[in-house]
């Protein structure tokens, strides 16, 4: 019973009808996801449609989502399975050696997008001319950063990311008296002054209560960003410094004292510092002569590791990446006035694994094409002769 | 009988290489002036050296869809036109070229739809541009996919008169007495705000650097003659300039040409290589190889078409020949483009086209030596008139070797990733275009199992070979993407587009090996393919989202839905019962 069972789902698993059914589905989601990117952004598209397990619709009938077509997680994982196992059943002769590195290739390649959907990190570093820059941030994801400014030399930076802020309750900060209390969240928001007359702020010191905040619908789309506020009770040691606001919409960080030291408070893009700091020398944005076409962006950018004992500049311009520690800096945009160079910064563990998919599946294709053509030469050619 | 087969057929490819040498002959002088040799100065515009003439032909057709037209009951062609626009602007006010079809805009400049097309004079939009600059500009920030049918077309008229308003003003302001008395007056009271505008307005730079430590340094005339001001020396390319202008204004030929071979042996002093660049690019201009290859592709698939039911045994290896004719001038209009440009084949959309149909054409000219049946030359010379067809519309929209963005600015990637998967389209298309032929022989031809199984053969060849190209390319893509942008697969619609057509492939594949689908199915599917092709191709950049979408278009959405659904079309033919068949299966 138990071995029919299992040898069913093998001849299941490696069956010719469940490739087409899934490469069909795999084109209608590609589809769907391609047409989904003009109203929710690559990025919205591509979370919704390829990166989950089941593609999530709300009807308005219904109290919850459904699910209402595999996403493609799903997809991808059967996919893979029905590649292993084909692979596996493949005879193990030459004639099919090319059918062989072929799918082991495509195995490659699936598992490295899954590396990258799981693994890979998008953040993106901003320098201006003349600035020494220790850390990547976040392209959407907010912290709130509370940093000890006492030392002039030195800040300590202790931040808790906007994610547990939107959980509500209190929170402790490890190291300090400090103990953060979320009165109220807005995970996007917009701010204006107060008008008079209005119900008052729950903000009892700092710039918040003079502030009115209004919620704002989540946005997906990759030119936009939710702009999170929240209403903090700060408690030092059992006592209460009052409700404060933060907010990504605010500029200037907010400070307080305790007990002789000063701290600052600001929700910003979350940060990553890193062990070494990059110092923009150049930024060059060429054009074509006579015209507003670019040629060319470059950074060059004096590198400095203290661990590892290293000086040195890079230029690192289109299509030419700096590969460092595990990341890789790409030029990526530029600011005010060509003096702001914005790097893309991404650590994806897989980055090797589409290179050798590459290489086996070519290889393997050619193989198989050859070997191919050349039985159906030799056919042609005992036809003419027989 | 076969020795005159062989002889007429080689004759007639023999003729179609020597209509094709005539077309890249200089033309003769216009009214006495030598326009061509005019046309051959270099400049300096969009980001490149180049001969006016390009600037003239593009020009002319981006404002008229054309490069000629009809006026006073001649021809007048973009070299005679130019010069009328530059230094007789009264005269080439007059010259009904600008078409606007949209009605709202014909209603807004008080005009009413006739029959024919609109045609419209600059004198007659004269009194409106104020108009359309207003409406123009109230349209511009919109983004051009959320554009309504006005706003595209009056946004489309108010660039075309920009156009034809700078070239005006490009070297010397229309309505002032010339450049020669532009020289003259240099210190007069109001010639900063003259040069200030010839400065702002010139559409080129045509005097060249005189250092060559500043290789790029070329200067309008209007900058030209601000530097003369400022005391910085004379351009010496300015003087005979103004002769130019005087001699073609008053009429007098011999002066006229004089004063052009002092100008050019001056930009030879001084740029030697823009020159000779200008003049290679001059004759690929006038040669026109794209134009002529589509036309011997339409004769050699008449002839084809005609040799099914009338002298096979001459007109076939005619239309063979005709074809490898057509290929021959369409490989050197090819190589002719790489070498100008200084870069591998396909570099935007127009150029992809291009090399979309050369491929198809030297994949059916390698099945038709394989398999002699007529079929290869048929589907080549379609596929190559279809793409080169494509390739002239797309080329409307002004310079096709407009520079590179710094993003795509990579020689290795162009001609590794581009070229691949470009390949790729090509075998899709030809694959397609077999398996129409295949449907439609199924119902008008005498039933005959050996061509049939032949053309699964080829179809069938050919999507591996597609398969290969379009997987090969598209991981490439990846690889590259991974090199420039960071990461190797961002799910971007173009790269999703290629995507389609390698599992589209892959289907196609698996469902034959596993017998789900035998030849007809097999056809069906690859018609389905054309689909795919078309809408990775071209679908995407209607989209106007991602990184790739830098060629968007607005008027071929519905060119695209038309031939997606003449394909569907095909494929309801291909899946017809056999009832229907031309000889019924017993």
């Amino acid at each position: 019973m138990l071995k029919t069972l299992a040898s069913r789902t093998w001849t299941f698993l490696k069956s010719f009808q469940l490739t087409i059914v899934l490469l069909s589905l795999l084109m209608l989601l590609v589809v769907f996801c391609t047409l989904a990117q003009v109203e929710m952004g690559t990025a919205g598209a591509v979370n919704a449609y390829m990166r989950s397990f089941f593609v999530w619709r709300h009807f308005s009938f219904l109290p919850f989502p459904i699910p209402t077509f595999p996403g493609g997680g799903l997809v991808g994982l059967l996919l893979t399975l029905n590649l292993i196992a084909k692979t596996m059943d493949i005879q193990r002769t030459w004639a099919k050696a090319g059918m062989w590195l072929v799918h082991a290739g495509m195995v490659i390649l699936f598992a490295g997008e899954f590396v990258a959907g799981m693994m890979q990190v998008d953040t993106n570093m901003s320098i201006e001319v003349g600035q020494t820059v220790n850390y990547v941030e976040s392209y959407k994801t907010m912290e709130l950063a509370v940093v000890d400014v006492t030392d002039p030399a030195w800040d300590e930076v202790y931040s808790v990311p906007d994610t547990m802020l939107s959980r509500g309750g209190a929170i402790a900060i490890p190291g300090t008296p400090i103990t953060l209390n979320v009165k109220k969240h807005h995970a996007n928001s917009e701010l204006s002054a107060l008008p008079p007359g209005m119900e008052p702020s729950i903000a009892t010191a700092g710039a918040g209560p003079g502030v009115l905040v209004q919620d704002r619908p989540l946005v997906s789309a990759d030119n936009e960003m939710d702009l999170p506020s929240a209403f903090i009770e700060i408690t030092t040691a059992g006592q209460s410094q009052g409700i404060w606001l933060v907010s990504a919409a605010m500029n200037a960080p907010q400070s307080f004292s305790f007990n002789g030291r000063t701290y600052t408070l600001s929700m910003r893009l979350l940060r990553q510092y890193l062990p070494y700091s990059f110092t923009l020398k150049q930024f060059r944005h060429d054009v074509y002569p006579g015209t507003q076409i670019p040629k060319n962006f470059s950074s060059l950018v004096q590198v400095v590791n203290p661990s590892r004992n290293e000086s040195r500049e890079v230029l690192i311009y289109m299509n030419q990446p700096l590969r460092y520690e595990g990341k890789t800096f790409y030029q990526a945009s530029f600011g005010k006035n060509d003096t702001l160079s914005i790097l893309s910064v991404v650590e994806n563990p897989g980055w090797l694994l589409p290179y050798i998919s590459c290489v086996l599946v070519s290889l393997g294709l050619l193989v198989h094409f050859a070997i191919v053509l050349r039985r159906s030469l030799k056919r042609r050619q005992d036809q003419k002769e027989g | 009988m076969n020795f005159l087969s062989k002889y007429l057929s080689w004759t007639a490819g023999a003729l179609a290489l020597l209509v094709a040498l005539i077309f890249a002959m200089p033309g003769g002088k216009v009214r006495g002036f030598d326009a061509a040799g005019f046309s051959s100065l270099p400049i300096l515009e969009g980001g490149r050296v180049k001969p006016l003439d390009s600037v003239a032909r593009n020009s002319l057709l981006v404002i008229h869809s054309r490069q000629g037209f009809r006026h006073d009951g001649r021809m007048v062609g973009p070299n005679e036109w130019i010069l009328d626009v530059m230094f007789r602007p009264q005269v080439a006010d007059q010259q009904r070229i600008f078409v606007i079809d949209d009605l709202d805009v014909l209603g807004l400049i008080g005009a009413k739809q006739t029959k024919s097309r609109n045609y419209f004079s600059f004198a007659d939009l004269s009194s409106h541009l104020e108009e359309i600059q207003k409406q123009a500009q109230t349209a511009q920030p919109i983004a051009p996919q959320q554009r309504t049918r006005f706003q595209s077309a009056i946004v489309n008229l108010f660039d075309r008169v920009y156009l034809y308003y700078k070239l005006r003003n490009t070297l010397q302001l229309a309505g002032s007495p010339g450049l020669g008395w532009e020289l003259q007056s240099l210190g007069d009271a109001e010639a900063p705000a003259r040069h200030n505008d010839l400065t702002q307005l010139g559409a080129f730079r045509i005097l060249p650097p005189q250092s060559s430590a500043t290789p790029d340094a070329w200067l309008n005339v209007g900058e030209g003659l601000g530097a003369a001001a400022a005391g910085q020396g004379l351009h010496p390319a300015l003087t005979p300039l103004a002769r130019i202008n005087q001699a073609y204004v008053t009429n007098d030929g011999a002066a006229f040409n004089q004063a052009l071979a002092d100008l050019k042996g001056i930009a030879a002093t001084l740029k030697p290589a823009a020159v000779s660049h200008a003049g290679n690019e001059l004759a690929f201009n006038r040669a026109q190889p794209f134009f002529v290859g589509l036309s011997i592709y339409f004769v050699a698939f008449l002839v084809l078409c005609v040799s099914w039911i009338w002298k096979p045994e001459v007109l076939r290896p005619t239309a063979y020949a005709l074809l490898l004719s057509g290929a021959v001038i369409h490989t050197l209009g090819l190589a002719a483009r790489v070498i100008i440009q200084g870069r591998p084949p396909v570099t935007n959309l127009y150029s992809s086209a291009v090399f979309v149909g050369w491929g198809a054409v030297i994949l059916g000219l390698i099945i038709e030596r394989m398999y002699r049946k007529g079929f290869g030359t048929a589907v080549a010379a379609a596929a190559g008139f279809a793409s080169l067809i494509v390739a002239q519309n797309l080329g409307t929209e002004g310079d096709t070797m407009e520079m590179m963005r710094a993003v795509l600015d990579s020689n290795f990637w162009l001609a590794t990733h581009v070229v691949t998967i470009t390949i790729g389209y090509s075998g899709m298309f030809l694959a397609g275009a077999i398996a129409i032929g295949y449907a439609i022989r199924k119902h008008f031809a005498k039933p005959d199992a050996e061509t049939d199984k032949a053309l699964a053969d080829m179809a069938y060849g050919i999507i591996c070979f597609a398969l290969f190209f379009s997987f090969v390319g598209t991981v490439l893509g990846g690889i590259w993407a991974d090199q420039s942008w960071g990461r190797f697969w961002g799910w971007d619609p173009k790269e999703n587009g290629a995507l389609l057509i390698v599992l589209w492939c892959a289907i196609i594949l698996h469902a034959r090996w596993a017998g789900y689908v035998r030849d007809r199915g097999l056809m069906v599917m690859a018609i389905f393919g054309n689909v795919i092709t078309a809408c990775s191709w071209f679908g995407v950049n209607m989209l106007g989202v991602g990184l790739h979408s830098y060629g968007f278009m607005d008027q071929a959405f519905w060119a695209l839905m038309g031939f997606c659904m003449s394909q569907l079309l095909f494929m309801a033919i291909c899946a017809a019962p056999a009832r229907f068949w031309a000889e019924k299966p017993r």
